[in-house]
Order: C-alpha cells, then sequence, then structure tokens
C-alpha cells in the first residue's frame, strides 16, 4: 500500500465499532484517576453551608448527554444531600426536558420540595445576552410565574434573592459548548465575583485551565472527569450507583479506542513513510 | 434615512449599555436591565422568523418535487405534532398523565408526558446518534491526517499521543506514570498560556470593534 488514501477506511469504522460493542457487552470496567480539578469541584460544594442557594445551569443536549448527564445528575445528588437549595435555569433549549426529569427523580429520594428547595425557572433565550440579564436581575430575567403557575416572588427559594447574585452562592454550569461556562464567566464571575464551577465535554476541557483556579473554582471534565465524580458522590448514593458502573465501562472503552487510534496513528505514519521511501 | 436610524439607534444603545456597566445608580442598572430584555424579545423572535423560514424553504422543495422532499414532509409533520401537543399540554387541553410511582408509593401525574415520551424516544436517540458517530469520523481522521510531515506536525503529534495517553489509567500505565504528569504539564502550562494569550487577544479585539460600532465607523452589519 503506497499511500494511506487507499486504505479502505471502513475497516477502521468496523475495528472501531467492534471494540466498543464487545467492551460494552462484555461490562469491563475500569476506575478513573484522581484528578485535582474534580477534587476542587467536589470540595467547593461540600465547603458551602448547609442551606445556601446555587443556580445550577442546564446548558446541554442530548448529543452531549453522555458526557454531561451523568454530571448533571451527580451534581444534584451532591446539592441535595448536603441540603443546598438549587435554582435551575437553561440556556440551551433543549435542555429542559432533562431537568423536570432528573428533579422529578432525584429530589423525592431527599424529601425535598418543589418551590422551597429547588425551583426550575426553564429555558431562557439570548445566549450569552441572557446570562447578563440573569446577573442582573433573576426576577425579571424570566416569566412572571413558575412552571406551576404561581408568581415567581411568591415561591419561597425566590424571597432571598435578588439583583447581581445577591443571596446566590456559587453558580455551576453544565456545559456542552457556546452559550456555556466562557459566557458564564464573562458575564457573570467577571462582573459579579460569584464564584463557578462547572462540568463540560472534554473537547472543550482545554479552555478552562486558564480560568482555574481564579475566575473557575472547579471542574469535571469528560468521561473520565465525570467518572470520577460519581466515584466521589455515588459511593454513599445508592441512585448513581448503575450511572458509575456504566461510566467506568465507558472508561475502559475510551481507554481501549485511545489505544486503538494511537495504533492507527503509527500504522499511517509507517504507510505514509513507507510510501515515500519507495517514490524517492 | 435606511443608514442614518439604525446607526444612531447602535450607537444609542451601544452608549447606554456601556454608561450602565460604570454607573453606580440604580437608573443605570434599570436601562440596562431593559435593553437586554429587549434583546431577548429579539432572540425570541429570531425562533419563531426561524420556523417560519423552515416551512417556507420546506413547502417549497415539496412543490417543486425535490429529491429530499419525503424528508421535508416528515420534517413539517413532526414539527407541527409537536408544537401542537406542546401548546395544548401547556394550556391544559389534554389531561394530565402518570409519571410514576414517588418514595412513598404515590402516583405522580404530570401535563408534560406526551412532550417527554417524544423527547426522550424520539429526539434523544436521534442526537445522540448523530454525535457519537464522531468517534468513527476521528479514528478515520487521525489514521489519514496526523502525520509527521515537519518538526511542527512532530510536537503536534508528540502532544495529542501525551494527552490521549494521559487521558487514561492504562496509557498511564503503559507509560510508567510519565503520561498523566506530562499531560498535565502540557495542559496547565503549555496550553493555559497559548489560551491566555488568544483570550486577551479576542478580548481586545473585541474591544476595538465594540468602540468602531459605538462611534459608528464599523458599519458591516448594515450589511455595507
Amino acid at each position: 500500500m503506497a499511500n494511506v488514501t487507499d486504505f479502505d477506511r471502513r475497516w477502521i469504522f468496523l475495528s472501531i465499532a467492534v471494540l466498543v460493542v464487545a467492551l460494552y457487552i462484555a461490562g469491563a470496567r475500569s476506575a478513573a484517576p484522581q484528578n485535582a480539578y474534580v477534587q476542587s469541584y467536589y470540595d467547593v460544594i461540600e465547603a458551602l453551608p448547609s442551606d445556601s442557594i446555587v443556580m445550577l445551569s442546564a446548558d446541554f443536549d442530548p448529543a452531549s448527554a453522555a458526557e454531561l448527564l451523568p454530571m448533571y445528575q451527580s451534581t444534584i445528588h451532591h446539592l441535595m444531600r448536603r441540603n443546598i437549595r438549587i435554582i435551575n435555569v437553561a440556556t440551551w433549549p433543549a435542555a429542559p426536558p432533562y431537568t423536570l426529569a432528573e428533579f422529578n427523580r432525584i429530589a423525592p429520594q431527599y424529601g425535598k420540595l418543589y418551590g422551597t428547595d429547588w425551583v426550575e425557572l426553564g429555558f431562557l433565550p439570548g445566549d450569552d445576552v441572557a446570562m447578563g440579564l440573569i446577573g442582573t436581575s433573576v426576577k425579571s430575567a424570566f416569566a412572571a410565574e413558575d412552571r406551576n403557575g404561581e408568581p415567581i416572588d411568591s415561591v419561597p427559594i425566590m424571597s432571598g434573592i435578588s439583583d447581581s447574585f445577591s443571596g446566590i452562592s456559587l453558580l455551576i454550569t453544565l456545559s456542552a459548548g457556546y452559550p456555556g461556562i466562557l459566557e458564564w464567566i464573562a458575564q457573570a464571575g467577571g462582573r459579579y465575583n460569584i464564584p463557578i464551577l462547572t462540568g463540560t465535554t472534554a473537547v472543550q476541557t482545554s479552555d478552562l485551565y486558564a480560568f482555574y483556579p481564579t475566575q473557575l473554582a472547579g471542574f469535571v471534565g469528560g468521561a473520565t472527569g465525570a467518572t470520577r465524580y460519581l466515584e466521589m458522590v455515588g459511593e454513599e448514593t445508592a441512585d448513581l450507583h448503575a450511572t458509575r458502573d456504566d461510566n467506568q465501562n465507558r472508561m475502559m472503552i475510551q481507554e481501549w479506542a485511545h489505544m486503538l487510534i494511537l495504533l492507527l496513528i503509527v500504522i499511517g505514519n509507517v504507510i505514509y513513510f513507507t510510501g515515500r521511501g519507495s517514490k524517492s | 434615512m435606511k443608514r442614518e436610524i439604525p446607526i444612531l439607534l447602535t450607537v444609542l444603545c451601544g452608549l447606554l449599555i456601556t454608561w450602565a456597566f460604570f454607573s453606580p445608580f440604580d437608573a443605570s442598572r434599570a436601562v440596562n436591565a431593559e435593553l437586554l430584555a429587549w434583546a431577548i424579545v429579539f432572540f425570541s423572535a429570531a425562533f419563531l422568523l426561524g420556523i417560519v423560514n423552515l416551512i417556507r424553504i420546506s413547502l417549497k422543495q415539496i412543490a417543486s418535487g425535490h429529491p429530499d422532499r419525503v424528508y421535508k414532509i416528515i420534517l413539517l409533520v413532526v414539527l407541527f405534532s409537536y408544537l401542537s401537543i406542546g401548546i395544548a399540554e401547556i394550556h391544559g387541553w389534554l389531561s394530565p398523565m402518570a409519571t410514576g410511582t414517588d418514595v412513598n408509593g404515590n402516583t405522580i401525574m404530570s401535563d408534560q408526558v406526551r412532550r417527554q415520551w417524544i423527547y426522550f424516544r424520539l429526539f434523544q436517540p436521534l442526537q445522540a446518534t448523530m454525535f457519537s458517530l464522531l468517534a468513527f469520523f476521528i479514528a478515520s481522521a487521525a489514521f489519514r491526517a496526523f502525520r509527521a510531515r515537519s518538526f511542527e506536525a512532530v510536537l503536534l503529534l508528540l502532544a495529542g499521543a501525551i494527552v490521549m495517553l494521559g487521558q487514561v489509567p492504562l496509557g498511564d500505565e503503559l507509560s510508567f506514570g510519565l503520561a498523566s504528569r506530562w499531560q498535565d504539564f502540557l495542559m496547565k502550562y503549555i496550553n493555559a498560556a497559548g489560551q491566555k494569550a488568544i483570550i486577551i487577544g479576542m478580548a481586545l479585539g473585541t474591544l476595538a470593534t465594540g468602540l468602531r460600532i459605538v462611534l459608528g465607523i464599523e458599519r458591516s452589519y448594515l450589511s455595507e
């Protein structure tokens, strides 16, 4: 084979498919390594006084749910287990069905009540402009009534909240891209000095190191970070055991997929240099 | 006037937002919130415009016998079905349905069951499938394009390999624990330094563009 383009790429597709399916069926698992950034994410939540209010922003959709949904679930568990109250918002239109399903499932496990312990304000269009408006005044940013038709001002959790994130101790965003963590840092962290945590997809994680630890107090990056966080939170949470095991299975698949891709790069280079040598 | 009024509005809004950012007065905050709220209304109207445009283009293609007309019909059927169900559920025209039971065994009723069903049974698997195809294309692209043709390409190749190995425990074990340390060094120092330089450059560029717009020098948004 003189050129890599002569190689039928369907063999590559097949090798990836066989590897992923075989490891998935086998259920092989691998634990995630220690991670200082995930540890910071965990520690910041642990350090919050009980009864604090956290704004949780779901900035993702089904395309990135494989990475971000386990982080979202474990963050809700972690916050509720610590008796921290949650104001949930979304800047991605496809996020609210997840928030509804997860809160309805997780909140009753801790006896948490809608309105008192958590509230869902829904999706706000406008990307970073929406984030700016939430920072300016969260109450006027969203509809005057919540999803149950109650005026926002009469929802108990909102009584202590005023402009400029006053009353909110921490902002957490599960971010899949634009708008997401980078916009929250500019619109909220930079202007109102609110501490920010984030969970992101692996491709976005490299953007975060420039902000840690000053503008970003901690982050959970990609499936590896999600698995590590699930191992930390899931230990005491039976509801997360299946998700943790699934993620450890994904870790194993990711490990071998990385090895396969590296092998393909080596083979590609060998073919390239062999072909070039034979031509000269 | 077709040019002057939009420029005047842009300059006015730009100056008001800038004033509101630095001003300590409550009035400035109110102006800022009002302008941002207007922007949200424009964004929401853009959604509506998008839907109208989508319907217009799809109907045109169906009428002209475009090869993709079957998909356009499916698109419109799904669009109107989901919209109708959503509107009907929001306004309570459809009765709530059971979604399961709580920890005490009580039935949980919800008025969003139909929307949630469509979302989780159709939309979620479709979008997840599209995204997961990336794994195949990344593997194929890595095989075809990742070549050590030059010194810069070798650096890129080595950095990529170290990050991939350092990201997973198996890679770290194979490199006797070196990969994760080198990966952390690359991400924390080399990558972060590059990112910071880009961010500062972007911020200065944004500032310059903002100033040009506020001063009425930049008019490309008017298609000039």
